[in-house]
């Protein structure tokens, strides 16, 4: 019985059969649930976070943590905003406008993991106060740029990057792949497993730790911006406190996937069905026409099961 | 023991997810209501106002709240068209970001009305159900310079303002400025006050504003969910005074919440401009029925609201929505 439970907790697709049972379990009761439009709909509302939670899959690969992720959404959100505006923007009306306004927004997500990465591996630094800090201030940042105001009128070249399910779809596949391949058949990517799960040895055997931690963090913040590109194309609209809200969502689908909190494990696929779980319950919770109270129980009790079996996961492979 | 725990928390979840509502009613409409906050008092009894005027109606309300996530709303609205909804009330986050959740409703044909926060002008159609601002926030104000004029000084005053990417609180402001135009000899507008609608910001607003300039006489907020802030702040200063007390600093508010009914009732607040909920709440179910039934519905139906204050207190409390609420506590 335990050697049963083991395969199935080690299983890489063991939250994709636990999606497939809960599928199964609440569809005679939610009207709609299982419908091509609905599917559509959850389609549509996984993908940018995928891109965030794969940032932060990195992270946790390494044994840190990145609580800055939704305030690099807002601030990338509305820098891009900014600069793309059709009246008062810096690109306004400007035949780049939709692509520099994007290599902005990278740009503003990669700078800010920057300064996150050389508070952690540099300055060597807690990442949970570092990022919580970060988090603090950028997010007051946006906020104070456009003094809480939205910005939209953006182009529609760049509104149908996040607004057009198939082509945020090939974003979200080329983005995940490239992750895929990075994480799965580089060194660096080898390295990234290494520091998780030792970093003192990893050291010792020639990793640069420092650089490696440095480049996770960069990472994560670019991906995080560019789920900001594809939330803000969904809106249509720039907005500071974009984001504000799904920092737990991000953690807990990846946490939820099977990446461990502990560091040194974690896979692309593994988000991705940790995504899909959380969309999941989210989507047939709303469905259900529960309480917002009701759904954030339910939730709740999602993520902490998750985080259990996270940590029985981890009794397994130390078994 | 450990695979108990795993059981009682899959049991649990299954449980808070089969056990909700669903299906639409037998024979009535259903009416997906999407709102962005239940963080205020106001948006509750505006929230309660639409369920119980969909159920006098045998009507069934499918619900979602989007926690301040405009993104999730989108999300949500979807999830209301895949159930095929007969109509949409929305409270959206800001006037931007809700375009996209209009054109999905246009889209799918379905009704949509925005309940109290209009959309900005775009090819989106919509219908908005919001209180006259500007007009209701005039009239309150002016009722507090009358009571300024009996003082018989010239008073410092300080407004609060809310987030002006929403609409409502820009004409909140602008009605002030317009009742203050003309009475710059009796009123000095020291203070303008930030808050982005949050309780935090106003009290430290607030506190600054009465170290700066401890004369302040007459604060107006923009909305009476910040008046406990208010009420803080000038606890702190000693400036909490009774109306009629030497030291009373004239207050003003807008909404009409149950914080506001019992400072009237207490003899601590002036006036507040109430925004008529029920009015609103049935205006926006009727504007669905209306646009299904393809009559022409203007796109601004504005409540008209009523300013409340010591004088007609008996008189105008069976209307106030907080007052209703306060005696439910």
């Amino acid at each position: 019985m335990t050697q049963l439970l083991r395969r199935v907790l080690l299983s890489d697709y063991f939250v994709l059969g636990l999606s497939l049972l809960y599928v199964a379990a609440v569809a005679p009761f939610t009207p709609g649930f299982v419908s091509a439009e609905n599917f559509t709909n959850i389609l549509s509302a996984l993908l940018p976070l995928l891109v965030v939670a794969l940032g932060q899959t990195i992270v946790l690969i390494t044994g840190g943590i990145d609580l800055s992720v939704t305030a690099v959404i807002g601030l990338s959100s509305i820098v891009g905003a900014m600069a793309m505006n059709h009246e008062t923007g810096w690109l306004a009306q400007s035949p780049i406008a939709a692509p520099a306004g994007v290599m902005i927004m990278l740009l503003v997500g990669a700078s800010v993991g920057a300064l996150n990465g050389i508070a952690v591996a540099i300055a060597r630094m807690p990442a949970f106060m570092v990022t919580l800090a970060s988090m603090m201030g950028f997010s007051g940042l946006a906020v104070w740029l456009t003094h809480a105001k939205t910005i939209n009128a953006l182009p529609s070249g760049f509104t149908m990057l996040g607004g057009h399910t198939m082509i945020t779809l090939a974003i979200v596949l080329v983005v995940g792949i490239c992750v895929h391949v990075f994480l799965r058949r580089s060194l660096w990517g080898r390295w990234l497993y290494a520091v998780g799960h030792n970093s003192r040895a990893s050291h010792i055997s020639g990793v640069p730790v420092g650089g490696i931690t440095f480049f996770a963090y960069v990472a994560s913040g670019l991906l995080a911006a560019m789920a900001s590109v594809l939330y803000t194309g969904q809106t249509e609209t720039g907005s500071p406190v974009l984001g504000q809200n799904i920092l737990l969502d991000v953690i807990g689908a990846t946490v939820i996937g099977g990446t461990s909190l502990f560091g040194g494990k974690g896979k692309v696929v593994w988000t991705l069905f940790g995504v899909l779980f959380l969309k999941l319950v989210d989507n047939s919770l709303n469905l259900l026409n529960l309480s917002i109270f009701a759904i954030t129980i339910a939730k709740g009790a999602v993520i902490l099961l998750a985080a259990y079996l996270d940590s029985l996961r981890n009794r397994f492979v130390a078994a | 023991m450990k695979y108990k725990f795993i059981g009682i928390l899959i049991a649990l979840t299954m449980f808070a997810t089969g056990c909700g509502k669903s299906g639409k009613s037998k024979d009535g409409l259903t009416i997906g209501v999407a709102f962005e906050t239940l963080q205020t008092e106001y948006w509750v009894a505006g929230f309660d106002a639409i369920r119980t005027d969909l159920e006098k109606r045998g009507y069934t309300m499918l619900q979602a709240i989007s926690n301040g996530d405009p993104n999730r709303q989108l999300d949500q609205v979807k999830n209301f068209i895949t159930r095929k909804v007969d109509g949409i009330i929305l409270v959206p986050k800001d006037a931007k970001s809700c375009l996209p959740i209009i054109k999905a409703a246009n889209e799918a044909n379905i009704p949509i009305v925005l309940f109290n926060r209009p959309a900005d002008k775009s090819d989106a159609h919509s219908v908005a159900v919001v209180a006259d601002n500007f007009t209701l926030t005039r009239e309150t104000v002016s009722y507090l310079i009358d009571q300024a004029k009996k003082t018989g000084n010239k008073l410092q005053a300080a407004i609060l303002i809310g987030d002006l990417g929403d609409i409502n609180a820009v004409k909140r402001r602008d009605g002030f400025d317009a009742a203050i135009q003309g009475h710059e000899d009796l009123i000095d507008v020291v203070a303008r006050i930030p808050t982005e609608w949050n309780q935090e910001k106003a009290q430290a607003g607030v506190v600054n504003a009465l170290q700066a300039n401890p004369d302040i006489g007459f604060i107006f907020t923009s909305s009476d969910f910040l008046l406990p802030s208010i009420v803080s702040a000038l606890k702190s200063a000693g400036k909490y005074h009774k109306i009629g007390e030497p030291g009373h600093v004239l207050l003003g508010g807008f909404d009409g919440d149950a914080t506001a009914w019992k400072m009237l009732k207490d003899g601590y607040l002036d006036a507040t401009g109430v925004q008529d909920v029920y009015f609103e709440a049935a205006q926006s179910v009727q504007a669905i029925l209306d646009l299904r039934a393809g009559k022409t519905v203007p796109d601004l139906i504005l409540d008209p609201g009523f300013v409340i204050h010591q004088g007609n207190l008996d008189e105008k409390s069976k209307q106030m929505w907080g007052a209703q609420m306060a005696a439910k506590k």
